[in-house]
């Protein structure tokens, strides 16, 4: 199985490379997929490339011109309800295509900023999403625009009319299912997890035919679960995630695990991997449930042809916090002592920062990118947490009662130090920019709850901020040492992703409105423009007519103003918006003389 | 009230915060909140022609969802009124009675609202009765299934605001406990829960039951515990004898074991030490801003409950009745 795998990721960077023929498609082709972070003229994969680097070779804006960066289009995305727009861009031919809140697709003139189509899902009664309105983007392949719905289905509508060609069911929403993540194409097939109600489901990373929609394989991402592979319509058995129940769970617990997989995935070419992130174990309480409860907050990575795990790490064992470990894992070369080091990095919600090796996920290092982590004393030589029992929330055996369990205060709080807004790699500084938050909560058992008519103990908590002056930092992190290079504060909580360019420049958004262009190797602020309204969406840049452009979604909203508490004050006054702006910098502002870097 | 709305103000329809009890009266109907199939409150009838009516006014297929997309906008005009059910003949219960029963009282028809349960009590109050649903917009007059319990109505958040502020929790119509059913097949006697470290037990998944299986008493139970997806699932595990009992809400419990053999399966007698809630109170809701309709409501529960009636809607359904100490003066 390993020489199969590895024949095939060399075949993969042969064909690659000499630009052979991918599948014969119109429009959007595996050979396109693969080489998206290598061209510029248009962006084509979640991301901007499948390694997730949100990287540019760009450099026509850069310190000297991006002051006359300017607006050339705002695409207002409209409804009655807006509650934040997470997508990125995706641009091919001239066409940009984007998705809104609420399960809504437009494909829009990249140059003029009209409307070509819109596409709504209809979406049934019984609906009640888990998690956020939000969807953050569509994969394109073939002439196919492809994206999941908040009922549960992946969706593939035709580039040119926006009209469905296939619609698959992914999970039942009525058990609280929903989709909210870009998927990706792999070698042809559309590679999707799913997002959980947290209770009775167990997580699942699914490939479907990205031409018809047919199941390819599923892999379970909770122990004890079979995997299938689907050949000629046939479902067949293709082994059981972790071998067998019952080695991380005690009891029967694993027949609900839960551990979504609802941030999607990244891939390297080179390993012929994918790796998909996943969500908490349920229970939500960690008593309930002793053992490492795979593969709970692990990342797994994941042979694409057939679905099998090829290797794990879990980041937070046990989860008692809900820490997840769906965040997204980089891949990245670096060299050390002459050789080569094949990385991949990811900022966990649990506040440290680790470097695998992805081709056997084996740990190189990990440290704290936040400033207060106080769940855990560090990690050991195995990257493993060592837990500090007093700040894990109480068994929920003490709180029977009928009284409030005790309060444990725990830092990150659940939102993390990093959530889903995707941090960016430079190639040029070999430096991760993470948008990170400082918060902390207290969390209980919570006695006074009901579910459904029946008594109930629910999870009570509240976040708080740790600094008066500041929740989000935007921190310059060097995976080689650890070190934080350069930071820059900010008042409102960071929730937007971020893209870094050979301009020598790092852009993301806050919730505040302005999208933002740092300095790379400083932190210097060199670019501030307001959108109107907060920006959770990831920037994306490209060349179109020999001029650099750069577009940003802008509306407020996501997970931070559910939460609420005395970190809502922060964001109650943001207003919500639903606007794609986009900037060009006009060949007349080109420099030729470029700043030395 | 709507005719202004309409003829004027179409922006801010959608923002009605509810409606008074002349408002119901006048438009003939009560819209009713209940949990969508949960045997035996809220049970929905099976249908081929079932059809999405919240989305739009499209009519959808037959049975399956609807395969076409035609760029209906899902969410739904701003002049729709956010007050619309589905007709009360598309399920039965006991809370479909006693809404019935309401209904009938104020001299309106019943629709029902067939509530998707969120996480917790808290979204159902807030997705289905003071703010609408977060996709659809839907809202209901009055919900079933609330608790009454005075704690829970003044809880507050992080920032000490009353969390259910904006409704009315009133009208307790039973009490909820837990009870055990047992297969004497394989277990005989079920006096006390210590049994429960010897012989498997089946519990919803995501319950107290299940919470208290697998964590009081330092887990002793944990291993036993067998997890299903509702509460009849568990009971065919027990009828299969996969499980040699069941914990769940005695009206559950009780009204499932009604419609099995009473000579196998016994219902147990036993204490749960340490579970937190023993009992509680179920009542109903109706948004914060009229009470006249909270009176009314009210007043028809104390009748139904003082006459029998909601002794008679239990017993029909083979649940255990127990009337609320609100009533014992």
């Amino acid at each position: 199985m390993q020489n199969n795998r590895f024949m095939k990721a060399a075949a993969l960077s042969v064909m690659f490379a000499l630009g052979g023929a991918g599948t014969a498609v119109a429009g959007v082709t595996d050979k396109d997929i693969l080489a998206d972070q290598m061209t510029t003229d248009d962006v084509v994969s979640n991301g901007m490339g499948l390694r997730g680097q949100r990287f540019s070779t760009l450099d026509k804006i850069n310190r000297d011109t991006i002051q006359d960066m300017r607006p050339v289009w705002a695409f207002s995305m409209g409804g009655e309800k807006q509650r934040g727009q997470e997508t990125q861009p995706m641009i091919k031919d001239g066409v940009m295509y984007i998705t809104g809140s609420y399960s809504r697709v437009w494909a829009v003139d990249a140059r003029s900023g009209e409307e070509l189509w819109q596409y709504e899902a209809r979406l049934p009664d019984g609906i009640m999403p888990c998690c956020d309105v939000i969807n953050r983007g569509v994969a394109l392949y073939g002439d196919l625009v492809i994206f999941g719905t908040l009922d549960a289905k992946l969706v593939a509508l035709n580039k040119d009319t926006g009209k469905t060609v296939w619609k698959k069911k992914v999970e039942d929403y009525k058990a609280g299912y929903s989709i909210s993540a870009a998927p990706i194409v792999v070698d042809g097939k559309v590679i999707t997890g799913v997002a959980g109600g947290e209770f009775g489901i167990v997580g699942k990373v699914r490939a479907y035919d990205a031409q018809n929609g047919d199941l390819v394989w599923e892999r379970p991402t909770v122990e004890g679960h079979m995997g299938y592979v689907y050949e000629d319509g046939k479902k067949i058995e293709a082994g059981i995630s972790g071998g067998a129940p019952g080695k991380t769970w005690p009891a029967d617990l694993w027949k609900s695990g839960g551990a979504a997989p609802w941030l999607g995935g990244t891939y390297d070419p080179d390993v012929d991997l994918l790796f998909f992130g996943t969500g908490n174990p349920a229970p939500w309480n960690s008593h309930q449930r002793p053992g490492d409860n795979y593969f709970s907050s692990s990342r797994l990575a994941i042979d694409p042809d057939n679905g099998e795990i090829v290797w794990h790490f879990q980041t937070t064992p046990n989860d008692g916090w809900d820490y997840d470990g769906v965040n997204e894992l980089i891949s990245f070369d670096y060299e050390h002592q002459g050789k080569t080091i094949k990385a991949a990095a990811t900022a966990d919600r649990n506040g440290f920062f680790y470097v695998l090796n992805r081709e056997n996920g084996e740990f190189i290092r990990g440290f704290p990118f936040v400033d207060k982590i106080n769940w855990a004393k560090g990690l050991d030589e195995n990257g493993r947490p060592i837990f500090n029992d007093a700040n894990r929330p109480g068994n929920p055996a003490n709180s029977e009662d009928g009284k409030k369990g005790e309060t444990v205060v725990a830092a990150p709080s659940f939102l993390g130090g990093k959530n889903w807004q995707p941090m960016a790699y430079s190639k040029d500084t070999g430096l991760f920019y993470v948008p990170s938050n400082e918060w902390e909560m207290d969390i209980w058992n919570e006695p006074t709850a009901y579910k459904k008519g029946a008594a109930y103990l629910g999870a009570g908590f509240t976040i708080s901020s740790i600094e008066e002056d500041y929740i989000g930092v935007l921190r310059a992190i060097d995976p080689k040492t650890g070190e934080t290079v350069w930071r820059h504060n900010n008042y409102a909580p960071l929730w937007g992703g971020a893209l870094a360019t050979s301009g020598g420049l790092v852009f993301t958004g806050n919730p505040e409105g302005y999208l933002m262009a740092f300095d790379d190797r400083t932190g210097e602020v060199v670019y501030k423009f307001n959108t109107g309204s907060g920006i959770v969406g990831s920037p994306v840049t490209w060349e179109m007519d020999g001029e650099q452009y750069v577009s940003v979604a802008s509306g407020w909203g996501g997970a931070v103003p559910l939460w609420g508490g005395e970190v809502a004050q922060r964001v109650k006054d943001l207003n919500q918006g639903g606007t794609i702006w986009t900037f060009k910098l006009p060949k007349r502002y080109e420099n030729t003389n470029l700043a030395a870097k | 009230m709507k005719i202004f709305c309409v003829a004027v103000l179409l922006l801010f329809c959608g923002q009605t915060v509810a409606r008074s009890l002349e408002d119901i009266v006048d438009s003939g109907r009560i819209v009713v909140a209940v949990y969508d199939d949960y045997y035996p409150f809220s049970i929905r009838h099976k249908s081929n022609d079932r059809v999405d009516t919240y989305g739009s006014d499209a009519v959808g297929s037959s049975g399956a969802e609807a395969e076409t997309d035609e760029d209906e906008n899902a969410l739904g005009d701003l002049s729709t009124d956010p007050y619309r059910g589905v007709p009360a003949s598309s399920g039965t219960g006991i809370d479909i009675d006693l809404a019935a029963a309401i209904a009938e009282s104020l001299d309106v028809e019943l629709e029902l609202i067939w509530m998707t349960a969120g996480e917790t009590t808290e979204d159902d109050l807030r997705n289905y009765l003071w703010k609408g649903h977060i996709i659809h917009g839907v809202k209901a007059d009055l919900m079933m299934r609330v608790p009454y319990d005075r704690d829970y109505t003044l809880k507050r958040d992080d920032i000490g605001l009353l969390v259910h502020e904006l409704v009315h929790m009133f009208g307790p119509y039973h009490v909820e406990a837990w009870q055990v059913a047992h297969d004497t097949k394989n277990l005989p006697e079920l006096p006390t829960v210590s049994l429960f470290s010897y012989h498997p037990v089946g519990v919803e998944v995501d319950s107290i039951p299940q919470l208290y299986l697998t964590s009081a008493f330092n887990g002793r139970f944990r291993e036993q515990a067998r997890q299903f997806n509702s509460l009849q699932a568990a009971f065919v595990g027990m009828v299969d004898e996969k499980v040699h009992a069941v914990m769940g809400i005695r009206s559950q419990v009780t009204a499932l074991h009604s419609q099995l053999d009473n000579a196998r399966f016994e219902l147990a007698e036993n204490a749960f030490p340490l579970i937190g809630r023993q009992q509680w109170d179920i009542g109903v809701a109706v948004h914060n801003d009229y009470r006249a309709l909270g009176y009314a409501v009210g007043d028809v529960i104390t009748e139904k409950t003082l006459n029998g009636e909601l002794q008679e809607i239990f017993t029909k359904y083979g649940a255990e009745y127990q009337m609320p100490d609100y009533y014992n003066y």
